[in-house]
Order: C-alpha cells, then structure tokens, then sequence
C-alpha cells in the first residue's frame, strides 16, 4: 500500500510539472497584453521595468521564477486584482466552492446510487423508465437553465432562499442542487448498469439460494460490487465539482473559484491563470489517489494490479 | 466499527461546510444603505483605479482639495476652503485646508498628504491611467514625469545586463537617450542597427554593475531635488500651493477626482526599497499593494486610513464590502447613511432579481440584454424607481487615419472623403431607436450636448446617402469601386451594432465589409498597433468639460487610437488652453470640434449613452447623474 502511494505520489507531481509546462505555454503564446488591464495606455518604460521586476522580460527566467514560488506555495501577484495576490484569491475562493462541490456530491451520492439501483432491480417497470428519463434531463439540461429555474421558483416565488449572494446556511441549498443534478444523473446511470451487470452474475444467485433476503442481497451483496465504477467516478467528480463551476456561480452569485478560471483567462492574467490550473490539477490527483486508495482497501486484490 | 466511520465522514462534511459558510458579514445587520457592483473592486488605491465602480468607493472614502454637488456635480468645499485663491493670471491656485479636516484615525490631514498622494498618482510604478491629470496640468509635472521614466528605462536595461539576461533594441534606445551612454564600453563604434547593439553589449565582457550602481545612486540622489521643481507645494501644514501649466478653468473640478486624494503618511512603512533608496531596483515606486486593506497589519501598518465621509470597515473579496461613518469626518453627525454595503453580484440579472425582492436599495447599472425594457419602463413612468441618466460618454468609432495598409490591404481611410462618406451613409436614428432601443441620444457630436454648462457642441453630419455617394465617387471610388474589403473590429459585445452599420454600408455605398469580433484583450492590442481600418470604441469623461473628449485627438496623445492629426485642430485646442475667458474659450473648443465632426471625420460618433439605474422608492438624496458619481452622505433612508 505504501508503495502504492509513493508511486502515485511521484506520478502525480510529473503530472503536475507538464500540466504547469502546457499552462505556461499556452499563457505566453496567446495574443495580448497582460499589463494592459484597462482600456487605456501605458507608458512603455513603466512596463518594461514591471516586466523585469515580475521577470517576464525572459521566458525561461519567468517559468522558473514561477515554479520556483508554486513550490514554495506563493503564487505571485494577481495582475488583475492588484491588491490581491493569487494565494489570498484562491484562500477566499477555494473554500466557497469546495463547500457547495462537496454538499453537492453528497447530495448525489444519496440521490443517484439509490435511484440507480431501484431502477436495476424494477427493471422496465415505470420506476426504472422515470428514472431513465430523469436522468436524460439531468445531463442534457444546462446548470444555467436548472440553476436559474430553482432560484426564480425557490428564492422569487416562495421566498424560501435569499437571491444568490454568500454568507449563511441559507445560501448554500440551492446551488448545490443545481451542481448536483448532472452529478446524480451520471451517478444513477452508474450505478443501475453496474447493478444489472452484478445481479445476474453466480454469487447472486448463491446469496439468494442461501436465503439471504432481498433487501439484504441487493443493497450489501450487489451493490458492494456495482458500486466500484461509481467510487472511480466520484474522483474527478469531486475535485471538479470542487473546483467551482463558472455558471453555477455566475447564476448565484457565489464568490468560488470557477470564475476565476475563466475570468484570468479572459483579462490574460498570467500568475492567477496558472495558480488556478495548478490548485485544480492537483486537488484532481489527489482525489483520485484518495479514490484508489479506497478502491485498494476495497477490493484488496486491486493494490496488486495497481 | 462501520458505523463510526459514517458518523467520522458525515460530521466531517459538515464541519467543512461550515466553516466555508461562516462569514460574519453575512451574520450582520443589514447596512443603512445597499447596492450591487457587478464585477466587484479591482483595486482601492486611488492613483491606480479608472473603473466606475471603484472610483465610486474612492469618492465616499476619500475627500479632495474639493468635492462634488450630489445633484450638480459642480465642485464645493471638500478638504480645502472653497474657492481657492486663485492668481490674476490663473496660473496659481492656494488652497486653505480646513483645520477639522481628519484621517480616520484622527490625525490631521495636511498639505503635505496630499503632496504624497499627488506624487504617488504620477510616479511610475504607481502611476497608472490617470497620470495625464497631473502631467498635462500641474507645472514641471511632465518633465519630471519624463526624467523619471527616462531613468527607469536606462535603469532597467542595466540590471538585465548587470543579470546577464540580454537587452533588446528598446533597451538601447533607453541607454542612447540617457547621459549614461557616452560611458558605455566602446558605444563611439557602434553604428549599427539598435538590435545588433543590443546583441553586441550583451556580448561585451564588462561588469555592468559599477556602472549600474553609479546611475541608481545619482537617480536616487536627484530624486526629491527634481520633484521640488513640480509646481505643488506644502509651505505650511495647512496651505497647498499648485502651480498650472495654463489657466485651468476646470481645475477645481479635477481636485475632487480620487486621484487627487491625499495620502496618509503610514503607508510609507509598505513603500519597497532597494540598498536603502525609496525605489525598486528598475527605479520603480512600488507600495506592497496591500496597503487598501482595512485588516492588514504588516511592518506595524495601521491598516488602511483614509479622509474620506465613510472608512473602509470590511472587505471580502469578490463579496462585499462596508462602509462605515468616519467619525472624525468633519461632517460626521450630519450624515443620515451610516452604513452602506457592496454586495458583488457578477451576473445582473441576479442583481435586478435581488432588487425586486428587496435584498438591495439601489442598483447603479443594469446593463442586461432586457435594458430596453428597463428603459421603456423607466421611460413611461411606469417604474418610478427606475431613473435613466444621460451620460457624459460617447459611443463611436475609429477611422484609421495614419496607416497605409492594414493587414497587406490599402488602408482607404487616410482620405478624408471616404471617412466622411462613411459617416454620411450611416442611419443613426435607426440604429439607436429601432435596433437599441435603450433610450440613447443619437450622436453628432463628440461632446454630448447639453450637460456642459455653457458649451454648445456643433451638429454634425446627418444621415446623407446620395452626399455619401458623391463623395466615394470625388474620392476615385464611385459605387465602391477600387476599395478592399473594409475590415471593421469590434468586441462581441458590439456585434449587432457593427451588423447593422455594416449592412448600411453595403447597401448605400456598394463596398464590402469584413466584420471581425476579437474578444477585448487582443481587440485592445489590434487597437493600439493599428491593425484596423474601422474599431469601435467609447469614451467616458474624466472631468466636466470639452477637453476632456477633445484631448483625445490631439496630435500624439496616448488615447488617439485613429492617429488623427490636424494642426489647425492642435492650435485651436492649444489657444483654447491658453483663454481665460470662458466663453471665448468654449467657442474656440467648439470651433476645433467642427473640424472632428464635420469637415475631417477622425471619428463617426454613433450615439451618447443613456443608462437606467434604480433606487427604492425609500432612499432619499442619490441623484441620476451624467457621470454616475454618487456621495452616499447625502443618503437618507425611511424604511
């Protein structure tokens, strides 16, 4: 098992040095100007000097100056929030969004596996042919339209939650059931075909020619194994659902990291782009080491095959 | 044994969730006082802030030499005794500071202050959009402002060689332009092209850093010597002296900008040094940019203190902020609102929906894609909390003067004809009323008509298809012919408007339009390099009066995107700066105008905008006005 770990640990941070490479090469090759943060002009000696004290006069000194603070865990300055750096940034937004990501998940786990395997056990029935088509809506439903749809029934038409904003428990429900949705969709969907996969394979029948119940053959035998599939999914499903999802706060107004993603991106803010991509690409490695690890605690014979 | 685990993972969850939750402000009473910001703050430091939303916040913290009228805007009595004394000749004005005039900490605001927060808006490093206020009116600013930047690039080029990074053409240039050049290892050979300079120095086997020491320490050592000849002055704690470069009309004016705020000594304890000197080792001034923050402590900081009606009590990022009563504000008891909170809603539908339902008081934009709505209700009266305000702000596009190809096609816009011809074809009526439909005024001006007191902007063109016709014709191009295909850029947000004039164009002159959507940034960068033929664009003024816009065009200003240069227009708005009268000084302005919007045709104004803000029907003493400033002392709130 620990090796397993140091392996993966080892893995994770190769991967994290390309994924900072293909970042950084991305962020100098676009076009624009990352000292240009407003409409107007700046003089040009002033920006040649910021570029040398921010060492990006030089790729190669630029790229190690950065790798060198992402290490250290100090990202630098956010270009477009001066008074900012990048690591209060995502100290203010990474909570926020890991908070709704992690109900969010929850919320799908106790919504998707159950559905999941009522509709793998009342196959074709109604139960199983609603499900499905829940499901189809889950996925192919945008968050912006479910999101803007529980705020104007929830929050505009009851008042039984406060239009977006962030502060109080009251706030938290509604985003994190629009986040949820396409997570229980893909979940549900997991689960049953795991579930119809298991139930009609030779230790099923053993278990229930030994007389266990079905209840008790269903929800501990099957699901035991139909599960698996499920616990590799929820890996990078919690790390991207934790991450922040630009729409879903947008839509609530939830100050969390998705938005940064997308907004350094748009104003070619190098350092908070590549902090961003960073923090993101190493909550998924992690998250996906936690998987794995569970899946060896799990299924023993798996730390083998790893 | 399971069961432990779940109860571990589920208080877990929720520990988690709590914690992230919990904010106080969240917890709070609600402030006197509420309003949305869309996009939150960029930054508080008010030599480095130019959007809308910021300024807003400067302008209730901080106080001026002056400030504005919550309903005229025009200048009154900030921390200065108004009016200042001015000279016969309108060159010097000494301002008196009022003796109750506090920090919130309760330290006294002297002229020194503001001396150092003047000096702060020009130095580079700290200097950012705004400079040009300082530059362009207070005495010796702009060769200060010149050594200064001359010695930061000699300075820069230097340091990359003493670091061994290499130095580019530009570098060269800095150094040829520096007294430092006539010391440079072997420069009396070289005659070559700046780049194999470059190449050639970085090649040279010299210890750069004598030499670079020996420029930084004569910088540092001239530095207050220098800025002494810059025309503002502290003889006494209580008297500021500033010296202009011409009569100034507007001056007073400028004064209450945030720019022109003061700034509190204690900041000095984040201000970066380098082997001792008050700058950076590129010569930058360079504060720790944390300095706006209420809770920051560092190197004995006191944390933000700021002059102004409010003080900064709370900031969140990107979620809110307070605003409480400075209570040795020297109008402090008279003030009504005093709380008043930012809440950022990034999308403004949200904000409009919070409104609705009463979770804010006001809302000073709505920018959302239903505003002609909102503008028909606020319109009819139907909504009476729903205020459309005409703004000091034009709507228009470049012509690209200067290049003669762009992007390997002839550029056919250097001739003014064509500009003109272009102008004339364009329907403007329909474009703001049949396609906007927001309410805004169509454009013949530069200037929006009628909120300059006393200035009367010329007409302009109006809509002329055969005129347009004729003159493409006496230009060598009758139905278009001979012409490229005429690149027009814009940003996605603009798409329908550019849409449409394209199609105008296309039918009424017979040419052919490129239409090209680049998002801002690189859009912004097309701009600048002149890689356009036709570029929208808009300006919003700064401080009440024509030049504000006509600057602009001015032969070499840093905002003359089409590269338009006139010298008739130059020396009108140069007489113009030199006029004491006013009247005679706004009919050289509106003269000069003439010649934007009628005769050379730089630009096509389109329209001058008119945006819907909201205000509860309960909130008492905000005021629709042209630059959306609004001082929330006045506010009073009857729930």
């Amino acid at each position: 098992m620990i090796r397993l770990i140091a392996r993966r640990l080892i893995l994770g941070l190769v991967t994290l040095a390309c994924v900072y490479t293909l970042t950084f090469l991305m962020v100098i090759t676009v076009p624009g100007n990352p000292f240009r943060q407003s409409e107007r002009n700046m003089p040009p000696e002033a920006e040649r000097a910021l570029r040398v004290r921010y060492s990006m006069d030089n790729n190669w000194k630029y790229f190690f100056q950065f790798l060198g603070g992402a290490v250290a865990l100090d990202f630098g300055p956010a270009f477009t929030y001066n008074d900012w750096t990048c690591n209060q940034i995502i100290a203010e937004a990474l909570p926020v969004s890991a908070a709704i990501g992690f109900l969010a998940i929850l919320i799908a786990v106790l919504v998707g596996v159950p559905a999941g395997v009522i509709s793998a056990v009342r196959r074709n029935s109604w139960v199983d042919v609603s499900v499905l088509g829940l499901v189809l809506l889950g996925i192919s439903l945008p968050t912006f339209v479910t999101g803007t749809a529980l705020l104007i029934v929830f929050a505009v038409c009851f008042h039984l939650a406060p239009i977006g904003g962030w502060g109080t428990f009251a706030h938290l429900p509604l985003p994190a059931i629009t986040l949820s949705l396409p997570f229980i969709a893909y979940i549900a969907r997991l689960t049953r075909a795991g579930m119809l996969d298991v139930l009609s394979s030779d230790f099923i029948r053993t278990a229930r020619a030994k007389g266990a119940s079905h209840r008790r053959v269903v929800w501990k035998h099957a699901l035991k194994v139909a599960f698996l599939p499920v616990l590799s999914f929820l890996g990078p499903a919690t790390a991207q659902a934790m991450t922040g999802s630009f729409v879903v706060e947008k839509v609530f107004g939830i100050p969390g990291l998705g938005q940064h993603f997308v907004n350094a991106a748009l104003n070619l803010d190098p350092g908070l782009i590549m902090s961003t991509v960073l923090v993101f690409s190493a909550l998924l490695i992690a998250l996906n080491l936690f998987v794995d690890v569970l899946y060896a605690w799990v299924d023993p014979r798996i730390s083998e095959a790893l | 044994m399971r069961a432990c685990a779940y109860i571990l993972v589920a208080s877990l969850t929720m520990l988690v969730v709590a914690l992230s939750v919990y904010d106080e402000t969240g917890e709070q009473e609600r402030a006197d006082l509420t309003y949305a910001n869309p996009s939150g703050i960029h930054t508080l430091d008010p030599a480095r802030m130019s959007w809308t939303q910021d300024l807003r916040i400067a302008l209730n913290i901080w106080e001026g030499l002056t400030t504005y009228d919550p309903v005229t805007l025009e200048p009154i009595a900030g921390v200065a005794l108004h009016p200042p004394a001015v000279s016969d000749d309108g060159l010097v004005y000494t301002f008196t500071i009022r003796d109750e005039a506090r920090w919130s900490n309760g330290d006294p605001v002297t002229a020194a202050d503001f001396v150092r927060g003047w000096r702060r808006g020009m130095e580079p490093g700290t200097a950012t959009d705004y400079a040009f206020l300082f530059t362009d009116h207070i005495q010796g600013a702009d060769k200060y402002v010149r050594w200064r930047r001359a010695g930061v690039a000699a300075l820069t080029a230097l340091s990359r060689l003493r670091d061994g990074w290499g130095i580019d053409g530009e570098d060269v240039e800095a150094l040829k332009r520096h007294p430092i050049w006539s010391e440079i290892p072997g420069q009396s050979e070289l005659e070559l092209d700046r780049q194999r300079v470059a190449d050639r120095l970085a090649s040279l086997d010299v210890d750069w850093a004598p030499l670079y020491d020996r420029v930084f320490h004569n910088h540092v050592e001239q530095l207050d010597a220098t800025f002494n000849d810059v025309g503002m002055k502290a003889p006494s704690p209580k008297t500021l002296v500033v010296t202009l470069t011409s009569p100034c009309a507007y001056f007073p004016d400028l004064t209450a900008f945030p720019t022109l705020s003061p700034s509190h000594e204690s900041i000095g304890r984040l201000r970066e040094r380098h082997n001792g000197a008050p700058i950076t080792a590129e010569g930058l001034v360079v504060y720790d940019p944390q300095w706006t923050k209420p809770d920051y402590h560092h190197n004995g900081y006191p944390g933000l203190i700021t002059n102004g009606p409010y003080r900064l009590a709370r900031w969140r990022f990107k979620r809110r902020a307070r605003l409480e009563v400075n209570p040795f504000f020297h109008a402090a008891d008279s003030i009504a609102c005093r709380t008043v909170d930012m809440v950022v809603y990034q999308d403004l539908n949200a904000a409009i929906m919070a409104y609705e339902a009463g979770d804010l008081d006001f809302l000073p934009a709505m920018d959302v894609s239903y505003d002609h709505e909102i503008a028909r209700l606020a319109a009819t009266g139907e909504r009476p909390d729903f205020h459309a305000c005409t703004l000091l702000a034009t709507y228009f596009l470049n012509f690209n003067c200067v290049s003669e190809t762009v992007n390997g096609k002839v550029n056919p816009f250097t001739d003014p004809r064509v500009r003109k011809a272009f102008a004339l074809a364009v329907d403007k009526e329909a474009i703001v009323n049949r396609l906007l439909k927001r309410g805004d005024r169509v454009a013949g001006s530069f200037v929006p008509p009628g909120v300059i007191a006393g200035y009367s902007p010329p007409e302009g063109v109006a809509c002329d298809i055969a005129e347009a016709r004729r003159l493409l014709a006496e230009a060598n191009h009758p139905d278009g012919d001979g012409l490229p295909a005429i690149e027009l850029l814009h940003t996605p947000r603009d798409g329908w408007i550019c849409q449409a004039m394209a199609r105008m164009w296309e039918e009424s002159l017979g040419v052919e339009i490129d239409l090209t959507s680049k998002e801002t940034k690189t859009f912004g960068e097309d701009k600048a390099n002149r890689r356009y033929m036709i570029a929208r664009a808009n300006w919003y003024a700064d401080y009440n009066d024509p030049t504000t816009f006509l600057n602009c065009l001015v032969t070499g200003n840093g905002n003359n995107d089409s590269g338009y240069s006139n010298p008739r227009y130059d020396a009108l708005l140069a007489k113009a700066d030199k006029t004491t009268d006013p009247k005679e000084r706004f009919r050289l302005l509106a003269r000069a105008e003439r010649i934007l919007v009628e005769d050379d045709l730089p630009i096509l104004v389109l329209l001058h905008y008119t945006t819907p803000i909201a205000i509860k029907p309960y909130v008492s003493g905000l005021s629709p006005n042209p630059r959306l400033l609004f001082p929330f002392r006045y506010v009073s709130v009857t729930p």
